[in-house]
């Protein structure tokens, strides 16, 4: 069975008098561990597919099912607690909360998950370390650079156990250089903690690391192409 | 279906609350410190009213009829000469055997005309026991000619420098007392004057004529009393611990109320008083409204800013899985901090204010034209604030309440943020 099942997935709103078809059909399973790709120009619809995949939206038709649950047939606090269980998000910016720490910012998820102070604070430190900011653990936000930022919210995503991380552009306010570095820390650890990944960027030399990479034109997916990049 | 429900411990909310508010340092000072000089200047005029209502009561108490009146039961609503405490002497018998702390003052209060050699006016004529009577306490300092009564003159009065004008009349001079009876008759008195007072105010200055109360009881006797049985118009009681007020006239009803006698407070006695002094209240919360509504605005605009300015923190909290409930909850934590703050920053203020004019009083008398005469009694020429722990309790709970309650709808408002709003 696979992780996440989309079927027959349509998303339409209205912008002013028009009507946007944001998805159209989309077809889609992602197996258990699986590093994702979703590429496609501006507006092709990655953002809005990430948004009902991670229970943020819901699609105007089709089921979008992770490991047999129908993520849009859930209630509205189902979904809060679907998000905080099963899912870890990386956003483009504003991961963070700003009067959090690094640390805190991590332990954030496992607290409202309901595990022990003790064991939030032993796990954000693993995952603090993993991503190569143990020392920057009790910096706020605003004294971390944009990439120590991201790596924070990768850190906070993987330590809360997620079955699938979602990361909307990860790396679009990055430069090359970090943009390659959290890339391959995402890669490493998808394969290091078993995580699935699935990421949406534009950027050619981001989706070059990518084991599968699926394209989305006009809210249709045009290509699904696995790379074998399997390390 | 998803089992696992989110939960925010109360520290960690905390945590958060207090640190987002004091995210715009400034901001949240500002809105701080207009709360707290609100705060004590409600505190002040407050403490002010209730300092000034207070001596008020204090003087209309001490210069009227007690704390605790015993009189006959018909006489408030229609006082007459012939209404009277026929066994004077055992119910003060009665009375002293209650112990009750405080002073107990035997008096016979006439509806008199009062005729000099050139003019008659009318006069209320009270006659005062032989021990410490308040009232004369009060007005001996205010004798202007002559000097008080000596306690075997049977002649003597005092009265004011508005009835000695209108009378034309000075020290030693006669002037007849004359006492409607019932069934028509008259009865009168000669007596001279001893004493001219002048209390400032116009109401005792023109009318109030002090005797002993033996000259008062020959009207008594006139009427058909017994001497003997010293009989009197009423007793007032002076309390030394005025809170006990409630008790002792429950105490007394029990003891003494029949057909014949009733047990007032000063409040059934001096029912305009305490008409003015709820208009005047009125006043005071007219204003107090109008600080509570300059608080309201300032939580509100400082809390609506706070969200407003983080709709996409909200939107990642939401997206992360924090619950609308928790996010409500969290901006209503924050107002309710701000709030605490805010309060306790406003007794510091408000209560180094009261400390200050509670020690060394504030001096109306320029304000009021130099004279403090209001409602047939006077306010002290300085006047010290009073704030009564239900006042505190009451001010406490009034801006508590209000700081939380601006806090609902930015609270509401961030509720409702979608994440995929909030973070497009």
């Amino acid at each position: 069975m696979a992780l996440l099942t989309l079927e027959d997935i349509t998303k339409t709103y209205k912008q002013g008098e028009l009507l946007v078809h944001a998805l159209q059909g989309i077809h889609l399973n992602v197996e258990e561990g699986e590093f994702v790709a979703l590429v496609g120009p501006s507006g092709s619809g990655k953002t809005t597919l990430l948004n009902i995949i991670g229970g943020l939206d819901t699609p105007s038709a089709g089921t979008a099912q992770l490991q047999g649950t129908d993520i849009a047939k859930l209630k509205e606090v189902e979904r809060s607690d679907f998000r905080l269980f099963e899912l870890g998000f990386v956003f483009q910016a504003y991961n963070l909360v700003p009067v959090l720490s690094a640390l805190e910012n991590v332990e954030l998820v496992m607290v409202l998950q309901g595990l022990s102070a003790a064991e939030s604070r032993q796990r954000a430190e693993h995952y603090l370390q993993l991503v190569g900011l143990e020392k920057e653990q009790q910096r706020r936000p605003s004294a971390l650079s944009g990439g120590q930022q991201q790596r924070v919210a990768v850190a906070r995503a993987l330590a809360a156990g997620p079955r699938l991380v979602l990361a909307d552009e990860p790396t679009a306010n990055l430069d090359s250089e970090n943009a390659g570095a959290l890339l391959d820390l995402m890669h490493q650890l998808s394969h290091e903690e078993k995580t699935t990944f699935i990421f949406s960027t534009h950027d050619e030399r981001v989706m070059a690391r990518a084991e599968r990479i699926i394209t989305l034109q006009d809210g249709k997916i045009i290509s699904d192409v696995r790379t074998n990049k399997h390390d | 279906m998803i089992s696992k429900q989110s939960h925010l411990p109360v520290a960690i909310l905390m945590k958060l609350a207090w640190r987002n508010i004091w995210r715009h340092r400034k901001r949240t000072l500002i809105t701080l410190s207009s709360i707290a000089i609100g705060f004590a200047l409600a505190v002040l005029m407050i403490g002010l009213g209730d300092g000034g209502h207070n001596s008020l009561i204090r003087n209309a108490i001490k210069l009227g009829e007690g704390h605790i009146t015993v009189q006959p039961s018909d006489y408030q609503q229609a006082p007459g000469n012939h209404k009277f405490l026929a066994h004077g002497a055992s119910l003060s018998a009665q009375l002293q055997d209650l112990h009750i702390p405080g002073s107990i003052e035997p008096r016979i209060a006439l509806q008199v005309l009062a005729s000099s050699a050139t003019n008659a006016i009318g006069a209320g004529l009270e006659g005062l026991g032989a021990g410490i009577d308040q009232r004369a306490l009060m007005l001996q300092p205010s004798i202007t000619h002559g000097y008080w009564l000596e306690a075997d003159d049977i002649r003597g009065i005092i009265i004011g420098d508005g009835m000695a004008r209108k009378l034309k009349v000075s020290i030693g001079s006669k002037v007849v007392i004359m006492a409607g009876k019932q069934g028509g008759d008259s009865q009168s008195q000669l007596a001279r004057v001893r004493g001219i007072f002048d209390s400032k105010i116009e109401a005792l200055d023109d009318y109030l004529m002090l005797c002993n109360i033996s000259l008062a009881r020959l009207y008594l006797v006139g009427e058909g009393a017994d001497a003997s049985l010293e009989p009197v118009t009423r007793f007032a009681l002076y309390l030394d611990d005025p809170n006990t007020m409630e008790h002792v006239k429950h105490q007394l009803q029990t003891a003494l109320e029949d057909k014949h006698t009733v047990v007032l407070d000063w409040q059934q006695m001096m029912p305009d008083l305490v008409q003015f002094i709820i208009v005047d209240d009125a006043g005071n919360y007219v204003f107090l409204m109008l600080i509570l509504i300059m608080v309201v605005f300032g939580i509100l605009n400082t809390v609506l800013m706070s969200v407003l300015e983080r709709t996409r923190e909200f939107g990642l909290l939401r997206a992360l899985g924090l619950s609308r409930r928790y996010l409500l909850l969290l901006v209503f934590c924050e107002s309710l901090l701000l709030s605490a703050v805010a309060v306790g920053l406003g007794w510091l203020f408000g209560g180094a204010v009261h400390l200050w004019f509670s020690t060394y009083g504030l001096d109306i008398t320029a304000m009021m034209g130099g004279n403090t005469a209001m409602m047939g009694t006077f306010m002290d020429p300085v006047i010290y604030t009073e704030l009564s722990w239900s006042r505190i309790t009451q001010l406490t709970l009034i801006i508590f309440t209000a700081t939380l309650g601006s806090g609902i709808y930015p609270a509401i408002k961030a509720a409702r943020v979608t994440p995929v709003e909030a973070l497009r």
